[in-house]
């Protein structure tokens, strides 16, 4: 079966004398869904925004110390109290004000936008991929490995996520090395991890559920009935057809691991003190109620934390509708 | 059915067991420090620190140990039933601490519940009847900050500007109603109430939205409009049932999820929960009181996926022989 | 409980008839439970009555409030101030006076023999045993006490005060009627202790709260660590509100006692069998004290500036201090006492770079001290440390500063000088190249105020070529952590260190005496005078850095002992601390175990309702025994006593 070409179409509908539109022109899907995304205006502001992001998070280090002279971890002590309490606000000199330790406010907000796009990045990514790998050989396989990985996923699912959060931090704080051998270490590492520990199983079931109902299909048959080897089968008609809902539920998850990210840190498990953090700013200036005294600490990174979300989500929202045939887009 | 609910029973139990087992590997089992020594005072000789193992029952091989709590949970211990043990920072038995803050815990997720829900879906509601209006732009717009706001930036915003600069409502802490009060109780469980119904009344206004919207879609719903229904009834009668359906099962595992202690809003604001209490013990190494909130916390998820799933293969046979 | 007020009140007027009557036969005449007059003359002038009101984030016992283990400061100060009595006490005094003993039960402070080995106590007449025990304390009572110390199921956690040092006593007794040999009670007034070898600050340890007296009849239902604190029978002018309804008929009888829940509050009322004519020390002004635990602090501080509480104790929140600092209204109600605690950095001794003196020494250049108060809240938080014991448990080195810089701020130039003489230093700049310097652990606390430290020391470091990786975790962990030998810390900045009794001696020995160090739960960090039968055990890791540093035994690591064991046969007085002025002097110039930043203070807040505010130096609280509290409150209308 041979496909008929966009040319083809166009040359039919001209000799009949109608002017042929653009809607019934063949588009690849993903043209479709491209020219989709495009009109939600909404979704490409949030999308503009991250690229606005991930532009400040590239040049933190350039912005720190060009424009603003201060670095992130450079103490002004000078800006504090006798007793240690930050005297100085949003200025001239310091744009979101002082913490408790003398730091530019401002400069570490910046910063904390590589930790939370790195590690919610990372972590998704990661996620993402363990979840296809168990997924597809649950679905694909059956048999015991399906139940293995599937009850390992219940499992994973049942388990208080927070607390084992921090057992497992505070384990592997311990040591010099960490955990595994030095491979996860307090930090970066160790909070995508664990991450990507507890979200992984989202993603697989998806797959594994997409690769049981795709397994029965009928293409799968006929492919089989040729004699096409299994892992062919896997990636050649499977896996594309996974594409769309792990797009899907992927976006989903980026933005609530900026939000386990900011968590883990806010409860002092996540990121070490010299790393930047949103969480562990707004953790700081909610300690003692600091924020009665130093309300800048609190709000800065907070809107920033807030904001990225909000992106994040936007853009993923943007990128279902476009995704999905039945919602109707406008601008 | 029967057998496909004691199968899943039978699974209940076994993830239970497991999630024990976990517990004990990960705070007991791979920290490279003994935790005995902590409660062995100030300078913690060897003979103290043996002793202090001996008496909390750490010096047995990790599967006995684990198999003496599994045994006492079901048949109890000296405290009686269930045999939650106690507690290594006091020394006392650790079931009605465990209990109290397990009430405090239902309190602060049910209020919020019932706000996120008459809050929620109202709105998901009329922002499906009205899809892409005025109301349903803001609408949306309100769900999506509340799905990117975390508790704990509101939080502190919310006792900025309600308790600190206006004076409006008093600030953190939990008071009992039967030693304070109905206004001392209920005013300090506002703050707490709304910011954690805000994440939940956000995802399900935006939730019941798309399943309403779906469903309105379908052919049963025309259907019903050709035969001349009035709207609402239309709505009411025939879209919300099943676009509801889902909404109260995700409300079962949300509020399972939930009675294991909303961590982060109780430390926010200072409520004496469940999930406070479990921050504290990890703080504090004390091992029976970790196990036994990670086992109520694992109990109602598991429990509420369990009737979620029961419910479910009630409604679709199909489901009973997956 | 009104209706049982009623009954005791009447009794006591019966008795007091009775004695009238009929002149006086055994029992003393039993004061009223209400109104006490107190000790005589003392009184004069402060308000009798009233409720003392307090609140704490958390009771933090270490062991159930069983004062046969208990090491917490805190219930140390309600115990000696207000619950129980023993052999001897403190005065509830600041400054050196308030760490010196005085006599309670005893009549004076003990005569001790010529050869320094028996010491010989005599109980004062008519001390009664608070409700429902009811009777005579007799020199058996004392000598119950050290056999709970004894018993090893019990757990005393400072019993190494004892064992090994009365003879008979080495803390492994199975049961806690074994008498022991060494403490002998020849008749219900007279306690003589026989001592191994001399040692001069035994009356310090007798006047711990372990070796007050405990009736038998309650206590030896309990074998366990930790169980009787609920069942704690007064001897004080206090006891736990709801004593009098325990039933001791037998052990199966016994609930715990109504006023103390381990999680939510302690309530004391007026020990009705406390006769103020026995006690010098105690005035007992109030008629009752609560402590409600609320997690909440701010709350709490909220409420004393409210008036709804009467004091706090504990450094207040950043917000608060402020208050209490600039206020004009508030001068008077905030106190910083001498803690007699020492807040240190510790370097072990047996990983590199702080193998090497010459490190250590730059180490205690280079910290910005002044930095580091400020982070904690300035003067009001304690004052910056030079040397290892704070100047109010040992006041000769008040002004020794070995490490000294201008403005305690460090030096950078002379922490180069040092770090220029250490073999980690290859170019002597001043800044070390070797990579041992990099990614060194560094253990650290993962709240406030410590968590400030972190950048400050990351920076002081770095500029002596240190590159620090700090580790902040939960209080409990980081101790384990670092008394966790084979973990192999580094450096370590979460410790502090208080007095456990005002003598040198009693802060110095376990931090740098080998009886100190362990595998787990060693308290000498530094591992000073490690050999290598410890290192051995403690596994391989600890083996091979001890190998290491010592060269395989050629190059031992300097050790202590037997400078202490000169020191600890002195008898109390300048010599003794003289001796002990010496050793810290070596410690700090020659081992450099430490760098000490801050001796820390005590805080205080007290509301306009306390009167005769006295700070009790031995054990870092309000002197209970000496204040009193207008806010004329009862027992009965706070929790219905």
């Amino acid at each position: 079966m041979s496909q008929v070409t966009d040319d083809e179409i166009a040359e039919a509908t001209e000799q009949l004398g109608v002017e042929p539109s653009s809607a019934i022109i063949g588009r690849t899907p993903w043209q479709i869904f491209w020219s989709r995304f495009r009109k939600d205006r909404v979704a490409l502001g949030a999308a503009g925004f991250l690229v606005f992001l991930v532009l400040v998070a590239l040049f933190a280090p350039v912005i720190a110390e060009h424009v603003v002279h201060h670095g992130p971890n450079d103490l002004y002590r000078e800006t504090l109290s006798d007793i240690g309490l930050p005297e100085v606000g949003p200025s001239v000199e310091f744009w979101f004000g002082v913490d408790t330790s003398g730091r530019d406010v401002f400069v570490r907000t910046i910063y904390g936008a590589r930790t939370s796009l790195i590690v919610a990045l990372l972590a998704t990514g990661v996620a993402v991929l363990l979840g296809i790998i168990l997924g597809s050989l649950a679905g694909f396989h059956g048999g015991w490995v399906d139940t293995v990985i599937s009850r390992t996923i219940d499992i994973i699912l049942s388990l208080p996520v927070l607390l084992f959060s921090i057992g497992i931090a505070a384990t592997c704080s311990i040591t010099a090395e960490g955990c595994l051998g030095g491979l996860v270490e307090p930090g970066v590492s160790l909070v995508t991890m664990i991450i990507a520990l507890f979200t992984w199983p989202y993603i697989g079931r998806i797959v594994r559920g997409q690769v049981l109902s795709i397994r029965e299909k009928e293409f799968i048959e006929a492919a089989r009935s040729i004699g096409a080897r299994s892992s062919r089968i896997m990636f050649r008609d499977i896996l594309p057809n996974l594409a769309a809902p792990i797009i899907v539920y992927g976006t989903l998850i980026i933005p609530s691991n900026i939000l386990f990210e900011a968590a883990l840190s806010f409860l002092g498990v996540g990121i070490p003190p010299d790393t930047p953090s949103w969480g562990r700013m707004i953790s700081e200036a909610s300690r003692g109620q600091l924020y009665t005294v130093a309300w800048w600490m609190l709000l800065f990174p907070g809107i920033a934390l807030v904001l990225t979300t909000l992106a994040f989500n936007l853009v993923g929202d943007g990128l279902r509708d476009a995704l999905d045939p039945r919602t109707q887009v406008t601008g | 059915m029967v057998r496909y609910i004691i199968r899943r029973l039978l699974w209940v139990m076994v993830t239970l067991l497991v999630i024990t087992l976990l517990t004990y590997l990960i705070f007991f089992v791979m920290p490279p420090t003994d935790p005995a020594i902590n409660f062995a005072g100030k300078q913690p000789t060897e003979e103290l620190v043996a002793e202090v193992k001996r008496q909390f029952g750490l010096d047995k091989p990790l599967l006995v140990q684990y198999g003496l709590f599994v045994k006492r949970i079901f048949l109890g211990d000296e405290y009686g039933w269930p045999g939650l043990g106690f507690s290594f920072s006091t020394r006392s038995e650790l079931k009605p601490v465990i209990f109290e803050r397990l009430l405090i815990t239902v309190q602060l997720a049910l209020g919020a519940a019932i706000l996120w829900l008459l809050v929620g879906i109202p709105i998901g509601i009329l922002s499906a009847l009205r899809p892409r209006s005025i109301f349903d732009r803001f609408a949306m717009g309100f769900a999506l900050f509340g799905v990117s706001t975390p508790v704990f930036f509101l939080g502190p915003v919310m006792l900025y500007i309600f308790w600190f600069q206006l004076g409006w409502l008093p600030g953190s802490g939990f008071y009992p109603i039967g030693q304070y009060g109905f206004w001392e109780w209920f005013s300090h469980m506002i703050m707490p109430w709304t910011v954690l119904a805000l994440a939940f009344a956000a995802f399900y206004a935006r939730m019941t939205r798309g399943n309403l919207i779906e469903t309105m879609g379908e052919d049963y719903i025309r259907t019903a409009r050709a035969k001349g229904l009035s709207e609402r009834r239309v709505v009411l009668k025939h879209g919300l049932r099943s676009a509801l359906t889902p909404i109260v099962t995700i409300l079962g595992l949300d509020l399972g999820a939930l009675l294991g202690g909303a961590i982060i809003t109780e430390t926010v604001f200072n409520l004496q929960g469940l999930g406070n209490y479990a921050i504290q013990s990890v703080f504090s190494g004390d091992l029976y009181a970790i196990l036994d909130v990670t086992i109520i916390a694992a109990f109602f998820i598991t429990f509420a996926n369990l009737v979620v799933d029961v419910v479910y293969a009630f409604l679709d046979p199909r489901v009973r022989y997956t | 409980m009104k209706k049982h007020l009623t009954i005791v009140a009447l009794l006591a007027a019966l008795a007091l008839v009775a004695a009238a009557c009929g002149g006086d036969e055994e029992e003393p005449a039993e004061t009223g439970a209400t109104g006490a007059t107190g000790a005589t003359g003392e009184t004069a002038g402060f308000t009798q009555g009233g409720v003392v009101r307090e609140e704490l984030t958390d009771f933090g016992f270490t062991n159930g409030f069983d004062p046969t283990g208990e090491y917490l400061g805190t219930a140390w100060s309600w115990y000696q101030q207000m619950l129980i009595r023993g052999l001897l006490t403190y005065p509830g005094r600041a400054g050196a006076e308030g760490n010196l003993q005085v006599p309670d039960l005893a009549t004076d402070l003990g005569q001790v023999s010529a050869d320094g080995l028996t010491i010989t106590f005599t109980l004062k007449d008519g001390i009664m045993f608070g409700p429902p025990v009811n009777r005579e304390i007799t020199s058996q009572d004392i000598a119950f006490a050290f056999q709970r110390i004894n018993t090893e199921s019990l757990i005393a956690q400072y019993g190494n005060y004892y064992c090994g040092t009365i003879v008979g006593m080495d803390c492994s007794a199975k049961s806690q009627d074994e008498p022991i040999e060494g403490i002998e009670t020849p008749d219900d007034k007279t306690i003589v202790f026989t001592l191994e070898r001399p040692t001069g600050d035994m009356i310090y340890r007798l006047a711990q709260p372990a070796t007050y007296a405990i009736p038998q009849e309650v206590a030896g239902c309990f074998d366990k660590a930790g169980d009787y604190g609920r069942y704690l029978i007064a001897s004080g002018p206090y006891m736990i509100n709801g004593s009098d309804q325990l039933d001791i008929t037998s052990c199966d009888t016994l609930e715990p006692i109504s006023g103390y829940d381990p999680d939510k509050f302690m309530q004391l009322v007026r020990n009705p069998n406390w006769d103020p004519e026995t006690d010098d020390v105690r005035l007992a002004n109030f008629d009752g004290w609560v402590l409600n635990i609320n997690s909440n602090i701010e709350d709490s501080y909220n409420k004393l500036l409210n008036g709804e509480l009467d004091l706090l104790h504990g450094a207040p929140p950043a917000a608060f201090l402020q208050q209490y600092l600039t206020n004009p209204d508030l001068q008077d109600n905030f106190f910083s006492e001498e803690g007699d605690r020492t807040w240190y950095i510790t370097m072990n001794l047996l990983v590199p770079p702080f193998d090497d003196v010459n490190v250590r020494k730059a180490a205690n250049y280079i910290v910005d001290k002044a930095a580091m108060l400020q982070a904690t809240g300035g003067e009001s938080s304690g004052l910056i440390a030079t040397t290892i014991e704070p100047p109010s448990v040992l006041p000769d080195l008040a002004d020794y500063d070995p490490y000294a810089t201008p403005n305690s701020a460090g030096d950078v130039d002379l922490a180069k000088a040092a770090m220029a003489e250490s073999k980690y230093d290859s170019d002597g700049d001043g800044v070390c190249d070797d990579p041992v310097c990099d990614n060194v652990l560094m253990i650290n606390r993962n709240y406030e105020p410590w968590s400030e430290y972190t950048p400050i020391l990351q920076d002081n470091f770095a500029e002596i070529g240190i590159n620090l990786k700090i580790r902040e975790l939960d209080v409990s962990t980081a101790y384990t952590t670092i008394q966790t030998t084979e973990n192999l810390i580094p450096i370590a900045v979460n410790a502090g260190w208080g007095k456990d009794y005002g003598s040198p001696f009693g802060f110095n020995f376990f931090l740098f005496n080998t009886a100190g160090d362990s595998c787990e739960g060693s308290v000498n960090y530094s591992h000073i005078g490690m050999g290598e039968d410890l290192a051995k055990e403690c596994g391989p890791k600890t083996l091979a850095a001890w190998n290491a540093v010592t060269d395989n035994g050629a190059n031992p690591l300097p050790n202590v002992d037997a400078d202490m064991d000169a020191c600890v046969a002195l008898p109390t007085g300048p010599e003794y601390n003289a001796c002990w002025a010496a050793l810290d002097q070596k410690l700090m110039e020659e081992i450099v175990p430490w760098v000490p930043y801050r001796w820390g203070a005590a805080n205080i807040a007290i509301g306009d309702t306390v009167e005769n505010y006295q700070f009790d130096q031995s054990a870092g609280l309000i002197a209970y025994s000496q204040i009193a509290v207008t806010n004329g409150l009862t027992p009965e209308e706070l929790f219905g006593a």
